[in-house]
Parts: C-alpha cells; sequence; structure tokens
C-alpha cells in the first residue's frame, strides 16, 4: 500500500481535493462547482450531494412498447437520452455510475435487438446505482435484454445453456481462477427457467431444473438468487468488485492491499456501495497526490465533460454521437462481454487528433468540414464568467483548474500565456481588447490540445 | 539499387518521364506510366478554394447585356458600366479586378454553369455532393480527392511518404480528403507553426513528465501525439525555409493561401492543399457583403498567384474555386437571394488555358424550379484537372469519380501523362519493339539542359542518347 494512504479521511477539504473528487465523478465541473462544493463540509458534499437519491429521469415515449421498430433510430435516441442525464447530472455521482454498471454488466443492442430493454437494462442500473452490489446481480440475472444477450431464455431444463452462468463468474462477479467448469455446469441449471416477453421477463417453471445442484462447495435445489447469494458468500467477491472500482474511478493498475481493505469495507457493509463510496471518495488514498490526473478520460467522459465546461446545455447530441463513436465508444454497444478495455487502449494516432479536432469545432462553433454548430460559445462572454478574466496569468491558472487536473509545468504554464497573449504584452490583456474573441480561441483551442487534457 | 530508390533517381534526373521501350527481344523496361507528379520541386499543385455558403454566380460573372438580368434583379443588379467586361455580353463582379488582370494575362478560366442533375439545395447535402462527387441521389462518406490520393496517386512508389499527400488549412478535416478505403489521406491545421508547437512544442517537450504513475500516463500520449503528426517538422521546415514575397490581405483566406504559397514554395511535395473562406449564403442584403467576399477571394487569390511567380512555384501550381451551389435567379424580398443551383467557378494558374467555358447562363429556359440549369457536371471539372494537371491516367476515372466524364480543356500545358509536359514531356519511342533504330520524340517547352538516357530495368545506364543545353521546341 502506498505508505500513509489508506481508506482513513482527509484532513483538508480544500480547492484541490474539490478538483480531484469532481473530476472522477462528474462528466465535467465549472467553476462555480467548485465554490459549491467547498461552500460545505466534504461529509455534506459526498453524502448529501454526489451520492444522493435523485428523481428518476422521464424515459423516452416509446420504451413500453416492444413493437416500436427502427431500433437504429431509436438506440440513437436513447444514446441522446443518457448524455441528456449526463449533461444534466448536477452533482450526482449516479450516470458516471451508470456508466460503469453499463460496461460491468456489458449487453450489446445488436444482439438484444429492442433498444426498449436496452433502456430497462439502463433504468435497472440508475435505479440500483448506489444500492446493494448482491441484489443488483441478482436482478441482472433476469433482466430481459441480459437474458437474451447471455442466452440466458434458452437455458431449461435438460438443455442448459452455459454462457450466462460462465460469465456471471469469469467477467460479472470473481473472476477467472475462482471456480470450476462444475461450478458453471450447476450454476447453469439454477439459473434455468427465465424467459422474455417483450420488455419483460417471467418465469416459467416447466423450464426449471429443480434437481439438486452443488456449486462452491454448497448443495441444495437452488435457483438464481441462490446462485448468487452464494457467490457473494465467497471472499474473492468483493474483491473483484473492488477492483473493477479501483480501475475505473482511482487507476488503471489496481493496488492489492487497497482493493483488500475496500473489500473488507464492502463486506462489511453487506455489499452496500453507498457506504463503501462514501468512504472511497473522502479517503486519504483517493485524494493523494499521486493519484491526480493519472486516469484517461473515455470518449464519453471526454465529450461531454467539454459540453459542461464550456456551460452549453444544448448541445448537438447527434455530433457528440458522432464524435463518441468515431472515439471507438458507442453507448450500448460495447465491443465484447468484457466492455471497453480503456485507459490506454482509448488513445491512438487516429483518436487523438480526432479528440483534438473535436475540441477545436467546439470552440470554434464549426463542425469538420465547416458547417456551422447549433451552439457557439463566445469565447469572451464564458471568460467573464471567470473573476480573473481581466488578468492573463490568473485567468490562465483559473481556467486550467477546470481543464486540466495534471499538474501544469511552468513551461507549459508560459505557453498557454503567449498563445493567449499573441504577441501582446501581459498588462495589454483584457476581454474587452478587439482581438479578445480570437485569442480565446487560440488559447483554448492550445489548452485543450494538451496531452494533459486527457487525464483527469 | 532498389526499384524504389531506382524510380526517385531516374525522377530527379529527368523530372519528367520515362518511356519503355524494348531493343530487339531484349526489354529495356522502363516504366510505362510517367511519374513526374508530386516528385519536388516540379509536382504539380491542385489548391482548392471553397466559398461556403453558396456563391451567388450571377452576380460573379455577370450576364450584363441580357435584360433579364436586370429585371428580376433590380435591387442587387450590377449595371453594365461597372461590370469589369470580359466579353459584350459577360463580365466580372467590379470587386474582381485582380481576375480581370488574370483573365487578360490568360491565366484564369471561368467555367460556366458548374452544377449536377437534380440539385439539392441544402447546404449540407450539397455540399457533401461536391466534395465527394456523388450523384445527387447517392451517399458517399469520403472526398473525391481522398479517393484519388488513394487509388490513382501516379506511382505511389514514387511519392516520398515524409510529405502529407493533402493539406487543409483549417482547424477540421473535410471528408474531401478522406477515403473509406484508407482512412484519412490529408492532414489539417491552420498554421504550421502553431501546429508544431501544439504537439510537438519545443518549449512544451523540453521538460519530461514527472516520475509518477499520472506522469506516465502523459508520457503515453505524448508519444502518440508526436506519432500522429509525423509530419508536424517536414510542414514547419518548408514553412520556415521561405518567406511570403508579397502581401497578402489580411482576412483568414489571404492568410491560408500565404500558408500554402510558403509550404509550395518551401518545397513541400504534397500535391493538394484544401482553403475555405465562408459567408457565401447571402439571403439579405448582399449587394456590400458579397462585393466584400468577392474582393476578398480575388485579392487573397491574385496575391497568391504573385507570390508563387516570385517563389519561382507558379507554373505548377492550379487554383479552383467551388462552392456548394450557386443561388436563385430572382432577388427575394430581403436585398439577397436564396438557395439555388449551377453557378461558374474559377480556374486559374500560369498553365491554365484562360478564357470563358460555355455560354451564358440562360435566364429564360429554367428548370422546374426556376433555376438555372447546368451546362457542365461539376465533375467533368474534377476529372480535367485530376488528369491534366495532377496526372492521373484516364483510367482511374471510374475509381474517383464513380464513371467516366468527359473532360475540359482548362489546363494549357498538361501533366505528361495527359499528354502534355509541365516544362518537357518525352513521347513514346517508334517502332517500339525496335531494331536497329527507333525515333524518341521529347518536347520542351522552354530552353533548358537535358540529359536522354536509356536504363536496364535494374537501373543499370545503358546508354546517354542525347545530352546539353537545347532550346525550345520538339
Amino acid at each position: 500500500m502506498r505508505t500513509g494512504y489508506s481508506l482513513n479521511k482527509i484532513n483538508d477539504w480544500d480547492e484541490k481535493a474539490a478538483i480531484h473528487i469532481l473530476s472522477r465523478t462528474l462528466f465535467g465541473y465549472t467553476r462555480q462547482d467548485i465554490d459549491f462544493a467547498l461552500s460545505m463540509s466534504l461529509d455534506e458534499f459526498v453524502d448529501n450531494h454526489l451520492l444522493a437519491n435523485k428523481p428518476e429521469p422521464i424515459p423516452p415515449f416509446w420504451v413500453y412498447d416492444p413493437s416500436s421498430d427502427n431500433s437504429t433510430e431509436r438506440t440513437r435516441e436513447l444514446t441522446y437520452w443518457w448524455y441528456d442525464q449526463m449533461i444534466r447530472q448536477g452533482y450526482s455521482f449516479r450516470e458516471k455510475m451508470v456508466l460503469f454498471w453499463h460496461n460491468h454488466f456489458v449487453s450489446e443492442v445488436d444482439k438484444v435487438a429492442l433498444p426498449q430493454r436496452m433502456y430497462w437494462q439502463n433504468k435497472l442500473f440508475r435505479d440500483n446505482v448506489f444500492g446493494n452490489i448482491r441484489e443488483l446481480t441478482k436482478k441482472i440475472s433476469i433482466d430481459p435484454a441480459m437474458l437474451i444477450y447471455l442466452d440466458g431464455n434458452k437455458n431449461r431444463k435438460g438443455a442448459p445453456n452455459e454462457n450466462y452462468g460462465r460469465e456471471l463468474m469469469e467477467l460479472f462477479t470473481m473472476g477467472i481462477g475462482n471456480y470450476t467448469e462444475t461450478d458453471i455446469r450447476e450454476a447453469a441449471r439454477a439459473l434455468t427457467g427465465w424467459r422474455v416477453d417483450g420488455v419483460t421477463s417471467y418465469f416459467d417453471e416447466e423450464r426449471f431444473d429443480d434437481g439438486l445442484k452443488t456449486i462452491l462447495g454448497e448443495t441444495g435445489n437452488f435457483g438464481y438468487e441462490d446462485v448468487v447469494d452464494i457467490i457473494f458468500r465467497q471472499e474473492v467477491t468483493a474483491k473483484y468488485f473492488c477492483r473493477e472500482l479501483y480501475k475505473e474511478f482511482i487507476y488503471i493498475t489496481p493496488d492489492e492491499n487497497f482493493v483488500n481493505e475496500l473489500a473488507g469495507a464492502l463486506r462489511q457493509n453487506n455489499y452496500e456501495l453507498k457506504p463503501v463510496l462514501s468512504l472511497l471518495l473522502k479517503s486519504s488514498y483517493f485524494h493523494s497526490e499521486e493519484i491526480r490526473g493519472s486516469k484517461i478520460k473515455n470518449p464519453v467522459e471526454f465529450v461531454v465533460q467539454v459540453m459542461r465546461q464550456f456551460n452549453i446545455t444544448t448541445p448537438d447530441y447527434n455530433y457528440m454521437r458522432q464524435v463518441v463513436e468515431g472515439l471507438e465508444q458507442k453507448l450500448f454497444d460495447p465491443p465484447n462481454v468484457s466492455g471497453w478495455d480503456g485507459d490506454k487502449r482509448w488513445i491512438n494516432t487516429t483518436t487523438l487528433p480526432a479528440r483534438n479536432i473535436f475540441t477545436d469545432s467546439v470552440i470554434r462553433g464549426e463542425k469538420p468540414g465547416g458547417s456551422e454548430l447549433t451552439f457557439k460559445v463566445k469565447l469572451v462572454d464564458y471568460a467573464r464568467t471567470y473573476p480573473s478574466s481581466e488578468s492573463a496569468e490568473s485567468f490562465i491558472s483559473d481556467v486550467a483548474k477546470i481543464f486540466i487536473q495534471f499538474p501544469l509545468s511552468d513551461t507549459r504554464k508560459t505557453y498557454l500565456l503567449n498563445t493567449l497573449l499573441d504577441g501582446a504584452a501581459v498588462y495589454d490583456w483584457s476581454t474587452f481588447n478587439q482581438l479578445a474573441e480570437n485569442r480565446l480561441e487560440l488559447f483554448f483551442k492550445a489548452l485543450s490540445r494538451l496531452p494533459e487534457y486527457q487525464l483527469s | 539499387m532498389d526499384r524504389r530508390k531506382f524510380i526517385r533517381q531516374l525522377g530527379f534526373l529527368t523530372g519528367a518521364g520515362t518511356v519503355s521501350m524494348t531493343l530487339g527481344n531484349i526489354p529495356v523496361k522502363a516504366f510505362a506510366r510517367p511519374f513526374i507528379n508530386a516528385k519536388a520541386p516540379d509536382g504539380t499543385v491542385l489548391v482548392l478554394v471553397q466559398l461556403s455558403g453558396g456563391n451567388d454566380g450571377l452576380n460573379t460573372v455577370i450576364p450584363f447585356a441580357d435584360a433579364n438580368y436586370h429585371n428580376v434583379r433590380p435591387g442587387i443588379r450590377i449595371r453594365e458600366n461597372e461590370v469589369l467586361k470580359l466579353s459584350n455580353s459577360v463580365g466580372l463582379h467590379p470587386s474582381l479586378s485582380p481576375f480581370k488582370d488574370l483573365y487578360d494575362e490568360g491565366q484564369l478560366a471561368v467555367v460556366q454553369n458548374v452544377g449536377y442533375p437534380n440539385p439539392d439545395r441544402s447546404h449540407f447535402r450539397s455540399t457533401d455532393i461536391w466534395l465527394s462527387a456523388s450523384d445527387s441521389d447517392n451517399y458517399v462518406e469520403d472526398g473525391w480527392v481522398g479517393r484519388f490520393l488513394a487509388n490513382a496517386f501516379p506511382d505511389p512508389e514514387t511519392y516520398n511518404s515524409n510529405h502529407p499527400m493533402a493539406i487543409q488549412i483549417g482547424a477540421s478535416q473535410s471528408m474531401l480528403l478522406q477515403c473509406t478505403c484508407q482512412g484519412q489521406m490529408g492532414i489539417s491545421f491552420e498554421d504550421p507553426n502553431q501546429f508544431y508547437q501544439l504537439i510537438n512544442g519545443a518549449t512544451a517537450d523540453n521538460d519530461p513528465p514527472p516520475n509518477t504513475i499520472a506522469g506516465e500516463q502523459l508520457r503515453f500520449i505524448k508519444q502518440i501525439a508526436a506519432q500522429s503528426i509525423q509530419y508536424a517538422q517536414i510542414i514547419k521546415d518548408a514553412a520556415d525555409s521561405v518567406q511570403n514575397r508579397v502581401q497578402y490581405p489580411n482576412s483568414s483566406l489571404g492568410r491560408q493561401l500565404a500558408i500554402v504559397a510558403e509550404l509550395i514554395g518551401g518545397g513541400l511535395e504534397t500535391p493538394v492543399y484544401l482553403t475555405s473562406v465562408g459567408g457565401f449564403d447571402t439571403h439579405s442584403g448582399q449587394l456590400g457583403s458579397h462585393a466584400n467576399l468577392l474582393q476578398n477571394l480575388a485579392n487573397s487569390v491574385s496575391a497568391f498567384m504573385q507570390d508563387l511567380k516570385l517563389l519561382g512555384a507558379a507554373d505548377r501550381v492550379v487554383v479552383m474555386t467551388f462552392s456548394e451551389f450557386g443561388r436563385r435567379v430572382e432577388q427575394n424580398g430581403s436585398g439577397g437571394t436564396d438557395h439555388g443551383t449551377a453557378a461558374p467557378l474559377f480556374v486559374i494558374g500560369q498553365n491554365v488555358a484562360g478564357g470563358i467555358l460555355g455560354k451564358n447562363p440562360d435566364l429564360e429556359d429554367l428548370d422546374t424550379n426556376g433555376d438555372l440549369k447546368y451546362e457542365f457536371d461539376f465533375r467533368q471539372v474534377y476529372a480535367s484537372l485530376l488528369q491534366d494537371q495532377l496526372g492521373m491516367s484516364a483510367d482511374k476515372m471510374g475509381d474517383v469519380l464513380f464513371r467516366n466524364f468527359e473532360t475540359l480543356p482548362l489546363i494549357s500545358v498538361k501533366h505528361a501523362s495527359a499528354g502534355g509536359p509541365i516544362s518537357f514531356s518525352l513521347r513514346q519511342n517508334y517502332p517500339n519493339p525496335f531494331n536497329p533504330a527507333t525515333t524518341i520524340n521529347y518536347q520542351l517547352r522552354i530552353p533548358q539542359f537535358i540529359r536522354l538516357v536509356v536504363f536496364d530495368p535494374t537501373g543499370a545506364e545503358v546508354v546517354t542518347i542525347d545530352k546539353g543545353w537545347k532550346d525550345d521546341g520538339s
């Protein structure tokens, strides 16, 4: 374990801590968000805002109707709907956790066939987002989208299908090496009997194998809930989830000692996630200097945060979707059952320039190809939302607090200052200068093209 | 010597072309396809100027002798006495006087009534049609330049891959330079030095990332950034090696063309550049705004041509303007014009066959929407420039433009592969195969030093046939 860092709460709730917590839990934040967080205690901010229960968003109208066709267009609408939840997330950690669950309990819309089912799965994640992981695992096991995606609906007495049983253990709860092939077969028998009708699932007793099963050393006439309970009695299970949380919200390479500490807390809380996330987000480990700026932003996070950083509340969702897909992340359609690999895999010689071109386009208000975006940030007005807007050096430092979590070197700061001034003297800087808009454009493009901007 | 080097050297030695011949039964295998193009310093270049928004063709090249013109545009017409006359019936907008000069020098061609069947009046759709060279009912996701570079670039083995195949000056990357087969064929940037600094940044990368896990992530991203801008250095070097010789208008287009001139003059071997200027969507009060737009266009392009001349590159470069559509024949209720169809475009350069191609727009024989009918398909212009300027062989036209189009006589000094040289051409020997004698014809456009050599397929020199200073002629 990194010496001195643990789940113990940090002492100093300061700007640095606020920036780190905002950047890891939200899809972008603003100067006002930092002030808001610091206007209260760390406990209040984490427990009453980040982890608070929020009202459920109103779904697209067609999600109840399984006969509503045109799945490509519906999937896009659902994607836009989810972007909208992200953009309007407020101070809630919820949407980032929903994305975490989407990438954990993976389903792909192509196989699931109905985007309606993807909505209900998404709602399941949202309803249980900080809830009990064991109960969520039970619910996902009979979720219509999941039943179709991993063939649970074909799994029946006398003709078991092991697809879900295997992934449940290998990818969703324990990790490879912690079960046998027999455990998978027996678990598959216990998971039989579930079928899908439209957007709902139901239990068909005829198809259920009601014989004795032996799973991970326990024997009984088990059903799907028993399988999940048995799995959650294994010590590896809490560790597996905590490792996944670590990789997503701390750093890509897990620190096993800290994972163990976190897993201990998860078991102590009977797999209730909220108290564990509360501990985590306040911990000296999470806030240690070394963790800051060490995470590569995923495409959805990258694209949505740009909107939120510039206070764009009515973005072009179709354009966002095209960009995110170009950056190799298609919501509701992860590449395979293990989800997106993340981190370094997001960055290559195609996607990195594409990220730069995207930020350029937003700042310029013009799509690649020259057509205008439906929104345009007036940079002078935006700059004036910073109290320091008329002082070049403080302005740069304040903007960097929103855009860049990686500590900027002095040469970087000089480079940004020179870009903003564009040959003028520092005391000449003013947003009321005729060329201010152009200079701000150059500056914001340069800022968001910094490799540091890819890190959170 | 490997084939690649051999070809390069040949290219360097001849600067023009090669022919295959067979001496008796022995093939003196050279290269049937000439490859002079894109082999700097004498590679040919096409510079595209995109006029976004739909340029009003009728007020650009004005049919001043047509009473209809004056009748349908009472508030925005250009009066006959203001028109810069090119003939007794048609002339240029008064803001285009630099174009009039180029026209008088035989370096500017007006192609009248350029359009396509079933015209689309949406900016985005029609822009896509122009960029992709598709039919109006066919959705294509890549650009004609991208497909040309990917499929039909003359002898890719001779192309120096250290140089980008296409450059767009601007923050975006146009579909024009994309090919679905190979992805992005070009790169885009707004300014060579800024481009260089943004990622390579001498100041920026002098400090290594800190030795932390976050620092390790940053090092990785910087590495990818460096790879992805492999061209930044050579572009900066080219731009730094020469200076613009003339003053450009202080406009976006002026600055873009100034950069292109430096890159061409500085030895960058890139054959296609895309520049763009917006604002042509003149729905209201267009008289003043359109005049400014055209003035900026003409002054910028004319500065560019002048600069190229002083940089010694004018005979390699052709400029083509294009816009997604022209505008309605009649003015609208707010002193402007709405989206229309066919319009004239300009092709400019020292080797351009100057003049007016096509008829005056017919303001009486309109389509069912009351818009101008097209006379030339825009892809005929592309086909002509691809073949005669960029050296695309005719058999590649189907790959690039989806089918064959009749070319137009736009380029006077044609690319060697299209039957004309840049500075000289080498003709196929006759008879071929031969024994014991054959005739090799060559043609010089300007007096120059030549050396005519026969190589065997390994690249070894067989015989030097001729060498020395020659006057122009055959």
